[in-house]
């Protein structure tokens, strides 16, 4: 199945290059790889978002990177307690701030995300009623706009320090074949794996699950053996929103907290999302893991695309997919009816 | 959906006219600063068309545009100091230069379609700045770059000085401008302006008529990068500066919303988008100039930012009026 795709034919010349590498320098390829899966994780949970919402709701949510920085946000207001100075300006200033403990932050941040997810479905996206493409498109560009200058007001364009949940200290890391794999990426994948078997069994085993699946394969099929299709994409978009917010949280970290921060990662998450294909979660995790790898492997050895550069290779990668395949390595086929 | 702007409605008669007696004014009564700022305003008025002409008219949805902004300001700038070209033929050749980008990028817009092309032009506006900051000898890299060659008054020009020079590129802009609109009106109402609308309303059906479908969609693309790179280019002639941080994504996506907000596929509209950009964003700043507003101070203050006003604007226009401002007081015809 994926042998046979473009994308996955340039991998493999990837791959090739890289073998001839190996046999020089093994380890530095072995670190290169280890840095890469935390960013892959990342990617994988914003693409998961993207996913959730398009499978269910059949739009590309380009607001999803800044409502995800939105609850990092959050996260960090509840984190740093009642000074004003650090929570923001304004408005901002009326939050509550506790000193919360990371992880605990970290949770109230996807929880109000949670929330914030399922009050856009309700408010913003089911009124329209499966409007066109074009009045989508500018749903979530206009949230994408007002979300993002919302920030900037209350919490300034300066980029700020946010604690990482893991030890991320000089030792913090385990040694494998001399290659160092962080703490901090271990912990990630981990968190994102734990949270991906949580929601199989929501899936799986709920009856809210049950409604969800059938909703995203026919909406309308759904609604006449009565499933209540409204409230279960608000709960689709729940979902979503928490994955976002997960992202966001972990990498506040190592991206530093800034209003337009997931801007970049919006690009690396979509074509992670559109190389797995757009409405499989499996792909999303598989798109993720080859984006993340690729963006740190592909300037690490392409020296003309540079660090600053990394972020081409994805756009470039979307394009030619959407161009070639646009089903992805596992989406479904759509079959267009003239 | 078969709208013909053939007639001009009194409302529209009265709009042009004062806009025309605004235009004449604006040089008597303000410093070079703020008659730069205006220049800068009207010469935006392209951008926003070039995403009318994609969208509106041609049915695919672009939200980069400010890269082909970035691209005819960049080639411009290039034109008129490192080749040492005149201004005109650099102006010219920098529009070229972006049309000629929009014409690849248009190229892929043969098969990617609807929300899948948003995405894919998304992601270019999103990459367009560091991809300019890797080419310094162009852009100026991370700093930008200053331009050595002033566009000023010629000697028959009355007056001199900064002032004079000022109204010069003033007039030329409005020129140009005006020109501009001219030109797309004529073109949107003609043959090829029928296969474009007739492409964006249903692109099996148009290839039955005999539209040929690349040939329409590309070009379209060139012509709409076309307008935006010239946008560019005057804003060269207005302040000789490029630096890649004049074109975040966000300017791409207000430029996006400009057009929306203004009405899409009607040329009014895109004038009506700046228009409502300027009125707000003025509303805004002059508001929350005031102390001891309160929170109520602080929303006006938000108002100044044309990325809220027009992110709020987008999503209120798209309940209220999805045909923008332009279409308030039209007849909702069949709007999908």
């Amino acid at each position: 199945m994926a042998v046979a795709t473009p994308e996955t034919r340039l991998q493999s010349r990837v791959l090739a290059t890289v073998t001839v590498s190996f046999a020089m320098d093994y380890v530095l390829l072995l670190q290169r790889i280890f840095d890469a899966l935390f960013n892959s994780a990342i990617y994988s949970s914003l693409a998961l978002a993207l996913v959730i919402i398009f499978r269910s709701t059949g739009l590309l949510n380009f607001a999803q990177g800044e409502m995800a920085t939105f609850t990092a946000y959050i996260a960090f207001v509840l984190l740093s307690g009642p000074q004003p100075r650090l929570t923001g300006g304004g408005l901002a200033g009326l939050i509550p701030g506790v000193p919360f403990s990371i992880p605990l932050a970290i949770i109230g941040a996807v929880v109000c995300g949670m929330a914030a997810g399922a009050a856009t479905e309700r408010a913003l996206i089911r009124p329209l009623g499966g409007a066109s493409d074009l009045a989508l498109v500018n749903i979530t560009i206009g949230l994408l706009l007002a979300t993002n200058s919302l920030m900037a007001q209350w919490w300034g364009t300066g980029p700020r320090f946010f604690p990482s949940i893991f030890p991320t200290g000089a030792g913090q890391h385990f040694v494998i074949l001399g290659a160092r794999l962080r703490y901090s990426t271990v912990g990630v994948w981990a968190i994102l794996l734990s949270v991906l078997v949580l929601l199989v069994l929501l899936l799986r085993h709920t009856r809210a699950g049950l409604a969800f699946r059938a909703v995203s394969i026919s909406p309308s099929n759904a609604e006449l053996v009565g499933v209540r299709v409204g409230p279960t994409l608000m709960y689709g978009w729940a979902l979503a929103s928490g994955f976002g917010a997960l992202a966001a949280c972990l990498s506040a970290n190592s991206v530093l907290l800034e209003p337009s921060m997931m801007l970049r990662v919006l690009v690396y998450a979509f074509a992670a999302a559109t190389l797995g294909g757009l409405d499989s979660p499996k792909g999303a995790l598989v798109g993720g893991l080859i984006i993340g790898l690729s963006q740190t492997l592909i300037p690490a050895y392409v020296p003309f695309i540079g660090f600053e550069l990394s972020v081409l290779p994805a756009l470039l990668a979307m394009v030619v997919i959407l161009l070639i395949r646009p089903a992805g390595l596992y989406g479904t086929k759509r079959i267009e009816r003239v | 959906m078969i709208t013909s702007e053939q007639r001009v409605s009194r409302l529209s008669a009265v709009g042009i006219a004062l806009l025309g007696v605004a235009l004449f004014v604006i040089p008597f009564l303000t410093s070079t600063t703020s008659l730069r700022q205006a220049s800068q305003i009207i010469v935006s008025v392209l951008a926003v068309l070039g995403v009318n002409i994609a969208t509106g008219y041609g049915g695919m949805i672009s939200l980069g545009h400010g890269v082909f902004v970035g691209v005819g300001a960049f080639a411009t700038g290039y034109y008129v100091s490192d080749l040492s070209l005149p201004w005109l033929a650099a102006i010219v050749l920098g529009a070229a230069t972006a049309g000629v980008s929009g014409a690849l990028v248009g190229l892929p817009a043969l098969r990617i379609k609807g929300i899948h092309l948003a995405l894919v032009t998304l992601g270019l506006a999103i990459v367009f700045r560091p991809l300019s900051k890797r080419f310094p000898s162009i852009t100026g890299g991370v700093s930008g770059r200053s331009i050595e060659a002033r566009f000023d008054a010629p000697g028959w020009w009355p007056g001199d000085g900064r002032m004079a020079s000022s109204v010069y590129r003033y007039v030329f802009c409005v020129l140009v401008v005006l020109v501009a609109l001219w030109a797309t009106w004529n073109v949107v109402n003609s043959r090829f302006g029928r296969s474009m609308r007739a492409l964006r309303d249903n692109d099996t059906a148009a290839a039955v008529y005999g539209v040929d479908l690349v040939a329409a969609r590309v070009t379209t693309f060139a012509l709409s990068a076309g307008l935006a790179g010239l946008c560019g280019a005057l804003q060269v002639v207005l302040v000789p500066f490029v630096s890649q941080d004049k074109f975040p994504a966000q300017e791409s996506l207000i430029i996006y919303a400009s057009a929306v907000v203004g009405g899409l596929g009607t040329i009014w509209g895109s004038v009506l988008g700046v228009l409502a950009r300027t009125v707000v964003g003025k509303v805004g700043s002059l508001a929350a100039g005031f102390d001891g507003l309160g929170p109520i101070g602080e929303f006006f203050s938000l108002l100044d930012e044309p990325a809220f006003v027009f992110g709020f604007g987008l999503i209120l226009l798209t309940f209220l009026f999805p045909r923008g401002l332009a279409g308030i007081r039209r007849k909702d015809r069949s709007t999908q």
